[in-house]
């Protein structure tokens, strides 16, 4: 019990032989791998961070590219609108010297109009006058006589109105 | 007192007849049935959904690893396997008393030898670290006076490793044992549990503990 001998010796041995055996056996694989799986979740991990970033990245590209359109469409939208009021503008001083055209027409052909019925109404109301005082003066006929009458009508009628 | 002595179970042939006792022959029991459980055991590993008895078994390799790991540190790492090893083998070779053999802890061959080959890792892994002049000057520290000390710090260090073990192993022995011998049924339950296993795996988890503790100090 307390004499020490070989069995030190083969315990020594043992020991070495015992520790080459559990580190091929047992530690190394065990220890490998989980050495494997550590460097899968790391590199999984970095994966996934850099996926991360490059979503991120996306994003602000797109939200970059929006608020660019939204910009974008409000200014077309602003442009429109501002064309739209100067044809409206337009549209509206064309209309107007349009209607002021069409009323000056209208009242230039009425004042001709007028004109030529008053003309008109001149020349039958001479020959009117005319018969009339032919027939007055059918005895003494004379046409001197008739002269004189018509003058005296026609300053009568033309002045006298 | 027959139980106490380590037999020897044969003899080789060699040199006027080596002796081989039972530590040696329960030894290379314990060898064959860690290196058999563990091809058993490693075989079908998987790095992605790993079986119940992989994750326990790495659980329990990682937890060992990662004990010495924090005692070591970086520049220990490489003493890890063996620490591991003499802790499953002690721990094994206390426990096996239970299974009706005879436990090697019991014989101080096998204390010593495991003691001789923690203080030869201690001080391999101080001369590898610091390179063999800055190992001996380790000696003179903190001041040259203390060199004497440091010197017998070598045999003190393995000597009380050696006799911590065995004495533990021993004494618990001895004392379940007695227990048994004065009240044979359920009183030694208790005890067996407290001197078998708890005390077996103290011993073994003391016994790697100062180990990798001294490692440490050696390659500070």
């Amino acid at each position: 019990m307390l004499k020490l001998g070989w069995d030190l010796v083969f315990t020594i041995i043992n020991l070495i032989v015992l520790y080459l055996l559990l580190k091929k056996f047992l530690i190394g694989p065990v220890t490998g791998i989980m050495e494997k799986r550590k460097a899968l979740i790391a590199s999984s991990l970095e994966d996934a961070a850099a996926q991360k970033n490059q979503a991120q990245e996306m994003k602000q590209q797109y939200e970059q590219s929006l608020a660019a359109s939204r910009l974008e469409s409000d200014e077309i939208v602003a442009r429109a609108r501002i064309d739209a009021r100067a044809e409206y503008e337009q549209i509206l001083k064309d209309a107007g010297v349009q209607a002021g055209q069409i009323i000056e027409n209208a009242r230039k052909s009425v004042e001709a109009e007028r004109e030529q019925a008053l003309r008109e109404m001149k020349a039958q109301i001479a020959s009117l006058a005319m018969d009339a005082a032919e027939k007055v003066t059918a005895g003494k006929a004379g046409a001197e006589l008739d002269q004189a009458l018509f003058d005296q009508f026609i300053t009568e009628t033309g002045d006298g109105k | 007192m027959e139980e106490l002595n380590c037999d020897t179970v044969f003899t080789i042939p060699l040199f006027g007849g080596i002796p081989v006792a039972e530590s040696t022959v329960v030894t290379w029991i314990i060898m064959a049935g860690l290196v058999l459980l563990s091809i058993l055991l490693v075989r079908n590993l998987k790095v992605e959904n790993p079986g119940k008895v992989q994750l326990l078994l790495e659980s329990f390799i990682g937890w060992l690893s990662d004990f010495f790991e924090d005692i070591l540190g970086e520049h220990g790492k490489r003493y890890i396997p063996y620490l591991i090893t003499v802790a499953l083998y002690i721990g094994v070779a206390n426990l096996i008393g239970l299974l009706g053999f005879k436990s090697p802890t019991k014989d101080l061959n096998v204390t010593a030898a495991l003691a001789i080959m923690s203080i030869i890792l201690i001080e391999y892994a101080g001369i590898r670290q610091k390179g063999p002049k800055k190992w001996v000057k380790s000696f003179a520290e903190p001041m040259p006076l203390l060199a004497p000390i440091n010197v017998l710090e070598i045999f003190i260090r393995p000597l009380s490793l050696c006799m911590r073990l065995f004495g533990n192993v021993l004494g618990a022995f001895v004392v379940m044992e007695l227990i048994k011998l004065i009240v044979p049924v359920f009183v030694p339950v208790p005890f067996s549990f407290y001197f078998d296993i708890f005390d077996g795996l103290i011993q073994a988890y003391v016994f790697v503990f100062l180990t990798s503790l001294f490692v440490k100090e050696a390659v500070e």
